[in-house]
């Protein structure tokens, strides 16, 4: 039982940690431009695509001994280097080419142009990497990623699960000055509020929301290096769920909001993770039997009803502020 | 100082400004009243930038700066208070005032004139850290003025500084119209409902009717004019 609730807490949060990477991306682009930026589920996964990449060119050869080639934290720094500057840069060049011409069209317009680069990128991705018209990336995950450093109630920590937080945490310590604490953050935030008085400001507008598609799509690029740490098989529609279910953590925890993008998604992993498992509860409570039926290939639908759920108690999300019309 | 000649702006296919003349002489303060609709609000958009005129030109100081866009006039030493004060609701008073010194990266100038501004409006330094969608109405207005001399401007376009306001501020807000025009030779172009106001404290004023310039001439002769006290001044 124990061992149960822990396994369900660490994953959940090492889950949740990954969506509110993700999750960034999506509610700031929202908050600057009040568009669902569908394509960054395939900015993700482009960062994940960076990782093979990186990982296949300087990562050591399957056959070789332990210990040797490139430093594999050296060759993960370079990997979520570059996978910042592509992802940062795709997402700049999708803002520009796919939205600011339709960004006086009606809101419905951006938003199918949104999942057209979606397609596009995913059909890229597989003209790129793809090979005999079968698309399926191994990851080359450096051995020493995968060693367990120490275990929690039978559950083992590995490296890679501290790398994933290690970064992620620095990613919003990051971000916390940038937005919160900065010349270009206070501008970014004026944008958001207001663009025309913005103007006044003397701010360009088009740099911000530029900046934040940067910003937004290089904290992307991240989230899919670590998301091919732990999870290294790929294929072109790998971005797709962990996409949705980064977008209903942003959703979850009041799209626009930054906090709230990260409580969305350690709530969204934690109770992915507790659906996953809820049917070994029957074993363990001969009374709660029919949990049995909940198997783990539900988790998914728990993740969305609890965002139905919560949606339905606060439709402005966990943190989101309820929107007063403008007067 | 400022000059518009034969101006016309167009929202779409709406004519809403049609051949608009004004000048407004360094040093002074111009007003500019007129019903609603008349084209006030068109007219400084259109100078500060956010509109673009299809004909006629906006110069300052002898240079065309008509379509050049609103966040690159500032640097031309003008600042814009617009319609309904436009603070940032979400941001703290401070940030406010920061935000409007964007383009000054100079540290200690931007403190220097945040000092200053309190001590235009002392109100807003017992608010400093309260976020602007929370105050009052008067103290938003004081915050909008405070935020467009961040640039320290030589032209300053004030849209209706007294809307909503209680007659109070509205009092309160007019003597820092004239203290700055008087302290600091800070041009003004002043646009008000309130005409008995506006006419009391400009130079020079100008009577806009339906996107074209009425009347123009010294304040004190517009507001002795029959059909100005007639239409504006709620007389008859």
């Amino acid at each position: 039982m124990e061992n149960l609730l822990t396994a369900i807490l660490i994953n959940g949060l090492l889950l949740g940690t990954l969506y509110a990477i993700i999750a960034l991306g999506y509610t700031m682009v929202y908050g600057i431009l009040q568009l669902i930026n569908f394509a960054h589920s395939e900015v993700f996964l482009s960062g994940a695509v960076v990782a093979f990449e990186v990982f296949r060119l300087l990562g050591p050869a399957p056959d070789a001994p332990p210990g040797s080639g490139m430093n594999p934290y050296l060759v993960l720094v370079i990997a979520l280097v570059v996978a910042m500057l592509v992802c940062g840069t795709l997402n700049v060049l999708i803002e520009r080419l796919a939205y600011r011409p339709l960004r006086t069209a009606p809101k419905l317009v951006p938003l199918i142009s949104a999942i057209g680069v979606s397609l596009i990128l995913q059909d890229v991705i597989k003209f790129i990497e793809g090979t005999q018209g079968r698309f399926q990336l191994a990851v080359n995950v450096p051995t020493a990623f995968t060693q367990t450093v120490f275990s929690v109630a039978d559950n083992n920590i590995k490296v890679r699960d501290l790398v994933l937080i290690v970064v992620a945490a620095v990613m919003l310590f990051g971000l916390d000055r940038l937005v919160n604490h900065s010349r270009v953050g206070r501008a970014i935030r004026a944008v958001a509020q207001d663009r025309v008085t913005a103007g006044l400001m003397g701010i360009d507008a088009n740099r911000m929301i530029a900046l934040t598609f940067a910003i937004g799509g290089a904290l992307g690029g991240v989230g899919g290096v670590l998301f091919a740490l732990k999870f290294p098989n790929l294929d072109p529609y790998s971005g797709t769920v962990p996409g949705i279910k980064a977008f209903s953590a942003a959703v979850l925890g009041g799209i626009g909001s930054i906090p709230g993008a990260v409580l969305g998604g350690l709530v969204l992993g934690l109770v992915e993770n507790l659906l996953g498992v809820i049917s070994s509860f029957s074993l363990i409570f001969p009374k709660l039997a029919f949990l049995g039926a909940i198997k783990a290939e539900y988790k998914d639908v728990g993740a969305f009803m609890a965002l139905i759920i919560i949606l339905i108690f606060k439709p402005s999300g966990l943190l989101g502020r309820s929107t007063t019309e403008k007067v | 100082m400022l000059e518009l000649t034969g101006v016309h702006t167009y929202y779409g296919h709406i004519h809403a400004l049609k051949g608009v003349d004004v000048k407004v002489p360094e040093g002074e303060i111009v007003a500019l009243i007129g019903g609603n609709g008349a084209g006030k609000t068109t007219t400084l958009r259109t100078i500060s930038g956010m509109l673009r005129p299809r004909q006629g030109s906006v110069t300052m100081q002898g240079r065309d700066i008509s379509g050049v866009p609103a966040h690159q006039i500032l640097q031309m030493g003008m600042s814009h208070v617009p319609e309904g004060r436009r603070i940032f609701p979400q941001l703290t008073v401070r940030e406010n005032l920061e935000i409007g010194a964007h383009t000054i990266t100079d540290r200690r100038l931007i403190e220097e004139r945040i000092q200053e501004g309190f001590t235009y409006f002392p109100r807003l330094k017992e608010r400093e850290h309260q976020l602007g969608g929370t105050m009052s109405g008067g103290e938003q207005q004081m915050l909008a003025i405070a935020r467009a001399l961040m640039v320290n401007p030589k032209l300053l376009l004030l849209d209706e500084p007294s809307m909503g306001l209680s007659p109070l501020f509205v009092e309160a807000i007019f003597d820092i119209i004239v203290e700055l025009n008087a302290k600091r030779g800070t041009t003004i172009l002043l646009v008000e409902q309130n005409a008995q106001m506006a006419l009391s404290v400009a130079k020079h004023a100008y009577v806009l009717q339906t996107g074209a310039v009425k009347l123009s001439g010294e304040a004190g002769a517009i507001a002795q004019d029959e059909s100005v006290r007639k239409a504006y001044l709620g007389e008859d």
